[in-house]
């Protein structure tokens, strides 16, 4: 346990997470806690946030039913957690929107951020010109050409965006540059991590501002049905969406699943499905399932979802796989496509390619004899538009 | 003691492997006691584009951790290595293997980037028991109280030990490796007096120095620079070790 932090560290029975940051993180990574800690019990801050949240980000989100997409699935009852018609378009606003009021109050005037799919990155900008607050986002350059329209929506909420053209040009690199610029401004920038990965305290951070979803959606849908579902049903990249909602179901008699990216194959490289390839390593800054090679140099990862396209799992829910409380499947790049197909054509909803692996899942679960169903939405797929014209031929 | 003028830092693997003895030698005959060697990494955080690039083309061309430490065994013509390395390849390979690597080569010390102390408190007290300390890293945001504690927790071997695995490393600047835009020479100062008065040990200060009165300064301070970034790019251009590192050896105010 590294000294001085008061939250655990750690997660599970095999101790993944930690702190294994550059020292000249580890001052920047005490005071986050420490100022987290104050604001976790600090009636202002829970109070601006909650208004935040209610008033900008347009919370609570509804839970849909889905009857249309559930009879021709064969599931009795499907019903979907609608993050993406949070402000922005995804749940990441949660979070970016925490961190920034957050950084605020640390006294710092300008905001780091990594990217993928570009959802954190523009719910970290709009954040920013909310409160006030300098932006600089970094995005491999992979990513910012498939998902081009979230590059414009971060640039006119007047943030930079900073291209990474290091190695496959998407997620890890993002996270690497953003590590790294963190280290040279950390006297006065705060770095709002997107998922829930990083060294601590910033799994922790994340997922306990993420599990507004998973806490909404349960009393949401015993008001509308009464009862609990058999699955509650998530994509995961880092885990924040994952873990935002099935936490908050963690003490139920259900099944948790999250589904991971399948790629377009199953060899080292064509896939980010951590489960099934990843060894316990080290990856920017805690212990946790990562794709690597036997000299722990990081894999390549693949997935037509910028968004899931990374190659560990947060420790949290790497964790709680490992310890038999999330079940975790995959779903392929063809798979995901269909799913987003389904969800257009049965509900008129247009998912994002990253929840759309979720709704993959769904065929296998009715396989398996499920009949009720609760999908986080995690996002819309607005952003996704061009690899959807492209790959479905519309 | 007399004051190590300089510790220089090599990438291994790059320019090659095969390149790597003779330059050990070369850095011997120079009369310098202490290197950092480089273990490239996939990923490695701490470090700006000349570092990045160097260990990118260093893996491209097969400079697995493995085939690195192997390429070490035997060799008595050099100065003693602190191998600097990012946690994961370590482990990987894990502390058995890592130290039947490691005994016949000239390592006396680790210096890994992405382990605070007590984040691995028992593969670290392994290999320290095997002779291979970590090197204390001091930041620019590291409080003296911390300081304390990380000198304490990685301690002084006492002035019979090497180099190498006595001194910390001082960080004189925010950010990653890499040659910066000169040096702000009173914060550094200051900061060195500071830690004299928590330890005997001897100090390297590194990050953004390059040009040799920078150094030069340094050692004025009664510290070791460290040269990486600008060395690493110079042999990458084709220079001598000797040619880049004579000039930097002597001082010029």
């Amino acid at each position: 346990m590294t000294e001085g932090f008061a939250l655990p560290t750690r997660f599970g029975a095999q101790s993944l997470g930690g702190c294994y940051a550059p020292e000249t993180l580890m001052q920047p990574l005490l005071d986050l806690e420490a100022a987290f800690r104050a604001a976790s019990v600090d009636p202002a801050f829970l109070a601006e946030l909650r208004a935040e949240l209610r008033h900008f980000v347009g919370r609570p989100t509804p839970l849909t039913p889905a009857p249309r997409l559930a009879a021709k699935l064969g599931l009795k009852v499907l019903f979907l957690k609608r993050e993406d018609l949070t402000h922005t378009g995804a749940h990441k606003i949660n979070n970016a929107l925490a961190q920034a009021i957050l950084a605020r109050r640390m006294g710092k005037t300008e905001i780091i951020a990594e990217t993928g799919a570009g959802q954190h990155g523009v719910a970290t900008a709009a954040a920013c010109a909310r409160l006030g607050l300098a932006c600089t986002v970094y995005m491999g350059v992979t990513d910012m050409a498939r998902q081009a329209p979230n590059v414009a929506r971060m640039r006119l909420f007047g943030a930079k965006v900073m291209p990474v053209e290091a190695g496959q040009g998407t997620l890890k690199e993002a996270v690497n540059e953003a590590l790294r610029a963190w280290a040279g401004q950390c006297d006065r920038a705060h770095y709002i991590l997107g998922s829930a990965l990083g060294p601590h305290p910033f799994p922790t951070l994340v997922r306990s501002f993420q599990t507004v979803i998973g806490e909404e959606a349960r009393a949401q849908v015993m008001d509308q049905s009464g009862s609990l579902p058999e699955v509650v049903l998530a994509c995961a990249g880092g885990g924040s969406n994952g873990l935002g909602l099935l936490v908050p179901f963690l003490g139920d008699g259900l099944r948790r699943v999250a589904v991971e990216a399948g790629g377009y194959g199953t060899a080292l490289g064509e896939h980010a499905a951590r489960l099934d390839g990843g060894h316990m390593g080290v990856l920017h800054g805690c212990k946790t399932l990562l794709l690597q090679d036997e000299h722990g140099h990081t894999a390549e990862t693949a997935s037509i979802s910028a968004g899931l396209d990374y190659p560990a799992l947060g420790p949290e829910l790497a964790a709680l796989v490992l310890d038999g409380q999330v079940e975790v499947r995959r779903a392929s790049d063809e798979e995901a496509l269909t799913g987003a197909r389904m969800l257009c054509e049965n509900e008129g909803i247009l998912p994002a390619l990253e929840s759309s692996h979720a709704l993959a899942l769904l065929p296998a679960l009715v396989a398996e004899g499920v009949a009720t169903v609760l999908l986080g939405l995690s996002g819309r797929g607005d952003k996704d538009l061009s690899t959807y014209q492209a790959r479905l031929g519309i | 003691m007399s004051l190590n003028p300089l510790l220089p830092f090599l990438m291994a693997g790059d320019p090659s492997l095969e390149a790597l003895p003779a330059l050990l030698a070369e850095a011997k005959a120079l009369g310098l006691e202490a290197i950092e060697l480089g273990l490239p990494h996939s990923d490695p955080i701490a470090d700006g584009p000349v570092l990045q690039a160097a260990a990118h083309r260093a893996i491209a061309r097969g400079a697995t951790p493995r085939r690195v430490l192997e390429s070490l065994a035997g060799l008595s013509e050099s100065p003693d290595i602190i191998l600097f390395t990012y946690l994961n390849p370590l482990f990987q390979m894990g502390a058995e293997r890592l130290k039947q690597l490691l005994a016949p080569t000239p390592v006396r010390a680790l210096l890994v980037v992405d382990l605070p102390f007590g984040e691995e408190s028992d593969l670290e007290a392994t290999l320290r028991t095997a002779g291979y300390p970590m090197v204390p890293l001091l930041a620019p945001t590291t409080t003296l109280g911390r300081a304390r504690q990380i000198l304490l927790d990685r301690p002084d071997p006492g002035p019979s030990a090497c180099f190498a695995q006595r001194f910390a490393y001082v960080v004189a600047r925010l950010g990653v490796t890499g040659t910066g835009q000169g040096m702000d020479r009173e914060p550094i100062s200051r900061r060195l007096e500071a830690l004299k008065g928590l330890t005997e040990r001897p100090l390297a200060v590194g990050f953004g120095l390059s040009d040799p009165q920078s150094l030069s300064v340094i050692r004025t301070m009664g510290a070791t620079p460290v040269i990486g970034s600008a060395l690493v790019q110079e042999l990458a251009e084709g220079r001598s070790l000797r040619e880049a590192l004579t000039p930097r050896m002597v001082d010029d105010v």
